[in-house]
């Protein structure tokens, strides 16, 4: 080698060098991808939870150590990380889930652990004690809501219901909703229409908040509120041109348009209802049951709030899905099955999940916790009687396991978004949706085989 | 006062003055806008909850809630977490300043068939997004039982960082041949020539690089949120991943306290070592 004192890199020759050491470098980390076996597992009585900080508090795993003898190790929930844990073949042994869109999608790729052999000799979750939401974690091969069971959510809402705010109707002279009778679409959007304040271009008040849980439930639910499905019988396939969609669809779109709550056009910087609700900036909130925990610690708020069913479009069926069911599961590769079980057990039938019944921040998801929910005072009553009404209008609406709600969610706000500015109708933002999110439903079923 | 000195209300004096009023404003404007957003969050950090969906806005708190900084503190093993980001910080900033500095070395001052093309991939490995290599770096690591240990930092720091690398080579190209050619005349090899002579020259470039590796590594999410179970990780992912309620909803207040905390340090850090830093850059050929 000799000395040599090196030249400056000129910008075209900089960048052409770095193409080529791009190509070169992604080429080989594609292949080295699958490549590797399994890792290190889950030992002895320790198990590894993929869970958030408020599914699983340094406290409740104090308590969990206590109650099961089973030390907890908590990683945050991630989906890359999570991706790359099954891939390596050294899965946590419970994963966080929402039971409406992450059910049928992980259980139609073959990497969850059918539950129903450990429900059967279970004495604390016993199958007949458990709430018609848990059929979210149902998925037979072909539909969501029958056949085995993949995992259980550990409190829910009807997330179709809204809370109102008397003050705000009062203010503007609007009549109340109904707490037992639902309105219908149309009628809602008419209220927020009255409701919602400006002042120099600003919205001080929102009239009211509509926007689901996920794009991929609200509008699969609202379809079947039209009587019609999002979804070909088959899930391969959604299609937003039958008239019960095209109906979901121009509603959304006329909502996003009047500008009458947050929405991706118009975002809430709060980045939920909940704040703005409580500060009293919005008239209606589309959240069900479980926002009445926050509602419940605020004597003002809860004397002017009320929930209110569902609504429906004119001449449908009355339908109140859980667009959530937030619970767990068990990944089938999971290398410590029976203490996680147990972990499992303790969660969703003992300590916490009595805890949870009792908070007000959602409907206990064993029917034996339904006593301990919060009815002693006049807005928990009044909100009880209500949620109990409407408990009778539930249903499972079956989600496709070829699209995961991230996935839909991205194409669908790229694509509504110019038409929920006005510059695009809703018949041809129908056909853009058919083709992009088809296209993906596509790699998704080709992925599952 | 002189017959040439400049007259006080001189045309001269007077555009003089009013070219620094214009520079003044506009850096006070431009310092303003940078230093916006942490104003903000500063505020916010001071704010009651209620008061964050205030309308109108509430500039400034109704009641300065300086507690929620030591809620925010108490929330948390904030200290805990601090103390495994500065460790992972400071392993990989004196490692990679130290590997990078060797390897910078090499392409400025050695010749060797390929190193045109092997100094491209490596600059051209800068434009390979993180998200591209999560997944194969994690099996990577899966496979070697590296996964929930600072291991990885350590071979990361091993193997230099491209930027850092190209960094040193700038600087090391930059000094005189001389002084190299005298060294081999008196008997010292290239690692000696590197430790003894070049690297005692480039504290400016050293500083510069351990600033940028610290601050990467200190703000870092990705890869101790994919690395580090939740015991072991750092403030950064706390920070973003910790402060809700037990129902789920944030607790943007104390989280706008604790990303204060959180900037705190790096800031120090900057003050400290801001001159080496910006005569490392300057001196690299890099702007």
């Amino acid at each position: 080698m000799h000395p040599h004192a090196g030249a400056p890199l000129s910008r075209r020759r900089f960048l052409a060098l770095s193409a080529t050491g791009a190509a070169a470098g992604a080429a080989a980390l594609n292949g080295c991808a699958l490549q590797v076996s399994t890792g290190v597992g889950a030992a002895g009585e320790t198990v590894t939870v993929m869970a958030k900080a408020d599914d699983l508090n340094p406290d409740l795993i104090g308590q969990a150590r206590k109650d099961t003898g089973i030390a907890i190790k908590r990683v945050d929930y991630d989906i890359t990380k999570l991706i790359a844990m099954l891939t390596s073949g050294n899965p946590p042994d419970l994963v966080r889930g929402v039971g409406a869109v992450d059910a049928a999608f992980y259980a139609a790729r073959d990497v969850m652990q059918e539950l129903d052999s450990y429900f059967a000799t279970s004495s604390v979750l016993r199958p007949d004690d458990l709430d018609p939401v848990n059929d979210l974690w149902r998925y037979d091969g072909k539909v969501q809501g029958k056949g085995p069971r993949y995992g259980m959510a550990k409190d829910f809402s009807q997330d179709s219901m809204y809370w109102f705010n008397t003050a705000a109707f009062d203010k503007k002279g609007v009549a109340y909703p109904s707490e037992d009778t639902p309105i219908t679409f149309d009628e809602w959007l008419d209220h927020a229409q009255h409701l919602v304040q400006r002042s120099k271009g600003q919205t001080t008040v929102f009239g009211g908040s509509y926007n689901g849980l996920v794009k991929l439930t609200l509008m699969a639910t609202m379809t079947a509120s039209a009587g019609g499905s999002l979804f070909a019988d088959d899930f391969s396939k959604v299609d937003f041109t039958t008239p019960e969609a095209r109906q979901a669809l121009a509603w959304y779109l006329d909502y996003c348009k009047l500008k009458v709550g947050p929405s991706p056009v118009l975002p809430d910087p709060n980045g939920w209802d909940g704040p703005t609700y409580q500060a009293g900036r919005m008239a209606m909130s589309n959240n069900g049951y479980w926002m009445g925990g926050m509602i419940g610690t605020d004597k003002k708020l809860a004397e002017v709030s009320r929930l209110a069913p569902a609504p429906v479009f004119a001449g449908g069926p009355r339908i109140s899905a859980c667009q959530g069911g937030t619970g767990m599961w068990m990944p089938r590769k999971s290398r410590n099955k029976d203490a996680a079980w147990r972990v499992f057990e303790w969660y969703f039938g003992e300590a916490p999940a009595k805890t949870r019944a009792s908070s007000g921040w959602g409907i206990p998801t064993l029917k034996s916790l339904r006593p301990l929910m919060p009815h002693q005072e006049d807005f928990q009553k009044r909100t009880l009687s209500a949620q109990e009404n409407e408990l009778k209008h539930f249903s499972v609406v079956a989600i496709s396991p070829y699209i995961s709600g991230d996935a839909f969610e991205s194409l669908f706000n790229q694509a509504a978004t110019p038409a929920m500015q006005g510059e695009l109708s809703v018949d041809r933002l129908a056909g853009r949706l058919n083709s992009v999110i088809n296209k993906q439903i596509k790699r998704g079923k080709e992925q599952v085989g | 006062m002189t017959a040439t000195s400049v007259n006080p209300k001189s045309p001269a004096r007077t555009r003089i003055r009013v070219n620094r009023l214009v520079l003044y404003t506009a850096l006070v404007v431009i310092t303003g806008l940078f230093l916006g957003p942490f104003g903000w969050l500063i505020l916010t950090g001071l704010k009651a909850p209620a008061e964050l969906a205030a309308a109108p806005v509430h500039w400034l708190p109704t009641h300065f809630e300086w507690h929620n900084f030591v809620d925010a503190y108490r929330a948390i093993d904030f200290l805990g977490y601090a103390r495994n980001s500065l460790i992972i910080a400071t392993i990989y900033a004196t490692l990679v300043t130290l590997s990078s500095a060797w390897v910078g070395f090499g392409f400025a001052r050695l010749t060797a068939p390929g190193k045109k093309v092997l100094f491209g991939i490596l600059i051209g490995s800068m434009m390979l997004p993180q998200m591209i290599t999560l997944l194969p770096t994690y099996l990577i690591f899966a496979k070697f039982g590296m996964v929930d240990t600072y291991w990885p930092w350590v071979l990361w720091g091993l193997s230099s960082a491209p930027y850092l690398v190209f960094l040193f080579r700038q600087f090391f190209a930059g000094l005189p041949r001389e002084l190299e050619e005298a060294a081999v005349v008196d008997g010292c090899g290239y690692g000696g020539i590197f430790w003894r002579i070049f690297l005692p020259q480039s504290w400016p470039v050293l500083s510069a690089s351990f600033v940028i590796a610290f601050t990467w590594t200190w703000g870092d999410y990705i890869a101790p949120q994919l690395l580090l179970s939740t015991d072991h990780s750092t403030l950064a992912v706390a920070v973003m991943t910790t402060y809700v309620s037990a129902a789920g909803t944030p607790n943007t207040n104390l989280q706008a306290a604790a990303s204060v905390m959180y900037v705190v340090p790096i800031l120090l850090i900057f003050l400290v070592a801001q001159r080496g830093f910006v005569a490392g850059m300057s001196t690299s050929g890099l702007k």
